[in-house]
């Protein structure tokens, strides 16, 4: 048997020397194979495909050991330049494609490697034959592409090299159905002209449709492996990305916080109101991320947003939130016009979030961390805490015990004084979620709250959410992927996919929604 | 007991200072002036840059502001420039102030540009102030700038009379010896404040900003304000700071505060480690003595040629070495000298010599690619200028 | 009205050689980075190697070794210093050229000394009329130079297969370098153009209005960032236009002094700043460039 095109051995990988991204990962691709790797977000997919195209060094992470073979070679020591001349290419998540340069000019820009003139011609006349929308549009800037165009200009763009090997960071993202189907097929044609393809995928239902074999990925290291048609029979993908054994609420719980011990008091008696979201447009250029959108979280309820990647979710947090504008439609919390207010009026209506990407300053201690969250609940001006009037001094010792609380009931109290930089995945996600926390909010939005964590992590955090929901009367909203999570949290879950509200219920009515199954698993699984 | 271990080189260092006028001869008391001058601006430039990760190149412009204001209000109008006769402490503080308003004058740009957009922006501050220093010759002299009144308080000058005579332990005290304790007065407490400033709510708050604005606005900070709050600070620092040089001078004119002595500002944040305040005191130290030092003992070096001849003069010699200290700075010493200072402590607490990790990249792990989804939302990057 | 046109053909003679620099401040922004603060000694680097060499080698082979040298010196800061930062961000990127820039404007004042050193060119103080519109003949080159080399850049950018490879990694670095683009490439190429358009600016700003090549010529760099940040930091069609305003602004503020007396005295010398701040006012980003770009 000959050796395998892309072989990765005991692969292990980390960020800044403090978060381990893979451990221990061993894959192989035959020669004219096509292997998806699934997992949810956070489980280290993209780090797996920058460390087989050695494009690690941009984002600070570093293969700390095992290795990746590619066509008989080792690829340690080379730039991502030279595994792109030795044929291995790969298309990044959310395309990426150059926006201010024409579809042609972002082709030739794909196909800088190839030096002979008539082979780049050669490969622009296939790009323009696989894709003939891109060739009707060759003039125009990239920018103005739909989203579907745009993913087949990032694809084409990689096809320049006409490399053996090209890397699929999730296709299927943001697409409407009958576009991930087209994806689905070209990614069969290419494969077909002879091209291996590594996929990953969120879509299971994508990845193993256009599959040999396949991969599950689970923070951080292989899961489950298999061929497409074994891994598609077995119940775990299912369950994993639907929930649909019955919801495990009883989870067994490790490193419990001791939620009792530590009771949060507020400052001012806020009481959560109802958040209503009423026919809510947003769009990028040619994309609309988000379409007619409308739901309601009830006061003091935990409502969770759902749906595969590129949905729209982390886009309707952030319109929340206030770091994106709405195109049309209102949100209103309480009498509060949140879609005309800066992001610092609505964090002073009560309203607090955590970000997918954990973003927290990474210099500073977890104490000071969680005190810029009280930053708002404190009173005293720059000029008495420049002088240490007593009054600051006082402020400043009671906001430490407050924040000291905060901590304890997460189960981070020890971590303290610690640089945040030094802490792992998990942790940073408690501390960003101790920062929430801190602003005593009455609406808590969480985006993807226990995204990267292993199982047990992630019941210790729902068990810290339901706690501080029920001390503090909080209204939550969470977009997850983690299905038996949200199942065991959520009272009501708005089901999203393409920027469209599908679906609406309880977390059972839900789980039987045939539109909803459709959306997670395919038509074929409805 | 930590506390008292980790205060000792500041009540040392301050002990230090205070002793210093007792052993030093003219040129170093005048030296030491116009070091403690420098370390005030030093200060409040290493709030803005340091911790709100605001870069500016327009801090001479607001040294220039204080140095003027103070020199006019303490002065009497006499034939070549106006004054109102202010009493002068009240001048020091009016420069602080003046310097601040000015700086909040900038907020539209201030509160809105970010990192070294800000910087390029404020470099046009450092000509407009020069044009004005310039032109309004009522208040500034003009080209050749105006005379600067002593500092006094009623009944005690900071010059050579008023007492005319005055000895401590055998030292007789002059006009340069009582400056240095004023300056020591200020230095000390613009260094508290600094300090008190960095760790509070609002030092949190533009340390958030510089790590991540949308992190920040989430948290219910205004971000245009806690910018451009950081740079009315800054400003105020730059006003006091203009007006300790005015005095250490005793004279000023448009050419002391170009563009160069923004630039020293900034150099000496950088050679102390940003947001340090010890290293912004060490960093200012460095640049003023530098120059000085080498022009001084000038025929002392036997390999330094006489200025004009086209061969290494001490002038050419300090510059070369300035630069020089930048370039390495940047390369070797992560964190300036503050930060290997930092490291030097940690090595001898711990027996482990390993440094400790490097900052660390964005967000690990996620299955997310680092940039934002669609390209045309703004991307809220971390892109500050520590 | 001929006062008026002659004020304006010089103005905008000027503005297209501001431009020139400005273009080369965008290019190494966008390819590395680096707010160039040591581009005004890499202009006086060329400028004088011009001046050194011109009587031993002829002034046209002098211009060709200082534009060559020009570049090769960007290249070389770019390679030996930038890359090798302790800590590499947009900040500390720009107070190192602060400090490299100090080194060699040093060396340059102590090599040139109190001299004015005269660039050779053929055209010297010669001036051309036309319908009434005075220029100087150095002026008018540079001219009709600027607007050359701005098109070759166009066809550079535009049409090769690098000069797309440019702007991609100027847009986003990382996904270029998915595609086989080294970074390295095109950085080491956005500091070679800079320093050659540098070193072009630099021999024309030296026959006039200076008489040669003295330290004094770096700053004429300087006069080119408000040409920069009003055009918008990353777009070089912003730089020549911005250079374009800058150099006009100037020109006629010089030209009607007497008329704007009130303003002061030295007009031209903060006038270019006051326009920038203006602008920076109304548009922080500036007339060409993304908001998002500085607004974060």
């Amino acid at each position: 048997m000959p050796d395998p095109l892309l072989s990765v051995e005991d692969l292990t990988v980390e960020y800044g020397g403090a978060v381990r991204a893979l451990r221990g990962v061993s894959l192989s691709v035959e020669a004219g194979s096509v292997v998806a790797v699934l997992g949810s977000n956070g489980a280290g997919k993209t780090t797996l495909l920058r460390a087989v195209s050695q494009s690690l060094g941009s984002v600070g992470g570093r293969v700390t050991a095992g290795r990746v073979r590619f066509d008989g070679r080792d690829l340690a020591r080379h730039d991502a330049s030279a595994a792109v001349r030795a044929g291995l290419v790969q298309v990044p998540e959310g395309r990426r494609i150059f926006r201010d340069l024409t579809v042609e000019e972002n082709l030739r820009a794909g196909g800088y490697t190839v030096r002979d003139a008539r082979a780049r011609r050669a490969a622009t006349e296939r790009v323009f034959r696989l894709f003939p929308i891109l060739a009707e549009r060759r003039h125009q800037r990239g920018g103005l592409l739909s989203g579907g165009q745009q993913q087949m200009l990032a694809m084409g763009r990689a096809l320049m090299t006409s490399p053996k090997l090209l890397l699929l960071d999730e296709p299927s993202l943001g697409l409407a159905p009958q576009l991930v189907e087209q994806i689905g097929d070209i990614i069969e044609q290419i494969h077909a002209q002879g091209t291996s393809v590594l996929l990953i995928e969120q879509n299971a239902a994508m990845g193993l449709r256009v599959a040999d074999r396949a991969y599950v990925l689970e923070v951080g290291v292989v899961s489950t492996r298999g061929s497409s048609a074994e891994l598609a029979a077995t119940d775990e993908i299912r369950d994993r990305y639907l929930g649909v054994a019955a919801p495990d609420t009883d989870h067994v719980v490790q490193d419990a916080p001791p939620a009792a011990a530590a009771h949060l008091q507020r400052s001012t008696p806020a009481r959560a109101q109802e958040l209503r979201v009423e026919d809510l447009t947003v769009r990028f250029g040619g994309i609309t991320a988000l379409s007619g959108v409308s739901f309601t979280v009830g006061a003091g309820t935990v409502h969770a947003l759902i749906g595969p990647n590129g949905a729209g979710k982390s886009t309707c947090i952030n319109v929340l939130g206030g770091a994106y504008r709405a195109t049309s439609g209102t949100v209103h919390y309480g009498d509060a016009a949140v879609t005309s207010l800066p992001a610092h009026r609505i964090a002073d209506l009560g309203v607090a979030r955590t970000f997918q990407n954990i973003s927290l300053s990474l210099e500073a201690s977890v104490e000071d961390n969680l005190l810029v969250g009280r930053h708002r609940v404190m009173r005293t001006r720059t000029s008495a805490q420049a002088l240490r009037l007593p009054r600051a001094r006082r402020e400043e010792r009671a906001e430490r015990a407050a924040v000291r609380r905060i901590a304890d009931l997460l189960g981070i109290a020890p971590l303290l004084d610690r640089a945040v930089h030094t802490l792992s995945y998990g942790d940073r996600k408690r501390v960003e979620m101790g920062r929430a926390l801190a602003s005593e909010p009455t609406l808590l939005l969480l985006d993807e709250p226990v995204a990267g964590m292993t199982h047990g992590e992630s019941a210790v955090m729902a068990d810290a959410i339901r706690a501080v929901q029920r001390e503090l009367g909080l209204s939550v909203l969470l977009v997850e992927h983690d299905m038996p999570f949200v199942m065991g949290l959520a009272e009501r879950v708005t089901v999203l996919d393409f920027g469209k509200r599908i679906a609406e219920g309880t977390p059972r009515e839900v789980q039987r929604d045939p539109e909803v199954l459709r959306a997670y698993l395919g038509t074929a699984a409805a | 007991m930590p506390e008292i271990r980790r205060r000792l080189p500041v009540v040392a260092a301050a002990l230090l200072a205070a002793a210093l006028p007792f052993l030093l001869d003219d040129f170093w008391l005048q030296t030491g002036l116009f070091t403690m001058a420098a370390v005030v601006g030093a200060i409040g430039l290493t709030l803005l840059v340091g911790v709100a990760g605001q870069l500016s190149l327009g801090h001479a412009s607001f040294a220039a502001l204080g140095a003027y204001t103070y020199a006019w209000a303490v002065g009497e109008t006499d034939g070549r420039a106006a004054g109102i006769g202010l009493p002068p402490v009240l001048g020091l503080v009016l420069a602080g102030v003046v310097a601040a308003v000015a700086g909040a004058l900038f907020s539209p740009i201030s509160g809105r540009l970010r990192g070294i957009y800000l910087g390029l922006a404020t470099i046009g501050l450092v000509f407009l102030a020069r044009h004005l220093m310039v032109n309004l010759q009522g208040a500034t002299g003009g080209f050749v700038g105006r005379s600067v009144e002593p500092f006094s308080v009623p009944g005690f000058s900071f010059s050579n009379n008023d007492p005319d005579y005055l000895a401590v332990a055998g030292v007789q005290f002059e006009g340069l010896h009582r400056l240095w304790y004023l300056f020591l007065g200020v230095v000390l407490l613009a260094a508290w404040l600094g300090r008190n400033v960095k760790a509070s709510r609002t030092g949190r708050a533009l340390a958030n900003v510089r790590d991540s604005e949308t992190a920040a606005a989430s948290t219910g900070i205004h971000v245009a304000r806690a910018k451009a709050t950081a740079f009315v600070i800054s400003s105020a620092y730059a006003g006091v700071a203009g007006a300790l040089m005015a005095l250490a001078y005793g004279r000023i004119a448009p050419d002391l505060f170009g563009l160069q002595l923004s630039i020293d500002f900034l150099v000496m944040i950088v050679l102390g480690g940003l947001g340090s305040i010890a290293g912004a005191a060490a960093g200012a130290a460095f640049v003023v003595i530098l120059p000085l030092v080498l022009t001084q003992y000038s025929s002392d070096l036997p390999f330094l040629a006489s200025p004009g001849s086209g061969g290494l003069d001490a002038a050419t010699l300090a510059r070369l070495l300035y630069g020089a200290a930048i370039v390495a700075v940047l390369l070797f010493l992560r964190g300036g000298l503050a930060g290997a200072a930092g490291r030097l402590r940690r090595r001898r607490a711990l027996p482990d010599p390993d440094d400790p990790p490097p900052a660390p990249p964005p967000p690990a792990g996620t299955g997310a690619s680092p940039s934002a989804p669609h390209p045309d939302v703004p991307t809220r990057s971390k892109e500050t200028s520590s | 009205m001929s006062y008026f046109l002659t004020q304006l053909a010089n103005g905008l003679s000027y503005g297209l050689i501001l431009g020139l620099i400005a273009v080369g401040f965008v290019i190494v922004f966008t390819s590395t980075g680096v707010l160039n603060f040591a581009h005004g000694s890499v202009l006086l680097t060329g400028a004088y190697l011009v001046a050194v060499l011109h009587d031993p080698i002829g002034f046209w082979a002098a211009v060709v070794v200082g534009i060559a040298g020009a570049a090769l010196l960007g290249v070389l800061i770019n390679a030996v210093l930038v890359r090798n930062l302790a800590e590499a961000n947009p900040g500390t990127a720009a107070i190192l050229m602060l400090g490299v820039d100090i080194l060699l404007l040093t060396e340059l004042t102590r090599r040139i000394g109190n001299r004015v050193l005269p660039i050779g060119a053929p055209w010297g103080a010669d001036v051309v009329t036309l319908g009434g519109v005075t220029l100087p003949t150095s002026r008018a080159v540079a001219a009709g130079l600027a607007v050359l080399v701005f098109g070759l850049l166009w066809f550079l950018f535009a049409r090769t297969g690098f000069g797309v490879a440019m702007r991609a990694a100027a847009a986003d670095g990382d996904t270029a370098s998915l595609m086989g683009i080294r970074l390295s490439r095109t950085g080491a190429a956005g500091w070679a153009l800079a320093g050659a358009l540098a070193a072009i600016a630099g021999i024309f700003l030296a026959s006039f209005p200076a008489p040669g090549v003295a330290p004094a010529l770096a700053i004429s760099a300087f006069a080119a960032i408000p040409a920069w940040v009003l055009g918008g930091f990353d777009s070089v069609v912003g730089a020549i236009v911005g250079g374009l305003i800058i150099g006009v602004v100037t020109a006629l503020a010089v030209g009607y002094e007497t008329q704007l007396h009130f303003l002061g005295r030295g007009l031209g010398e903060v006038v270019p700043y006051a326009v920038m701040i203006l602008v920076l006012l109304v548009r922080p980003s500036g007339l060409f460039g993304r908001e998002e770009a500085v607004r974060a």
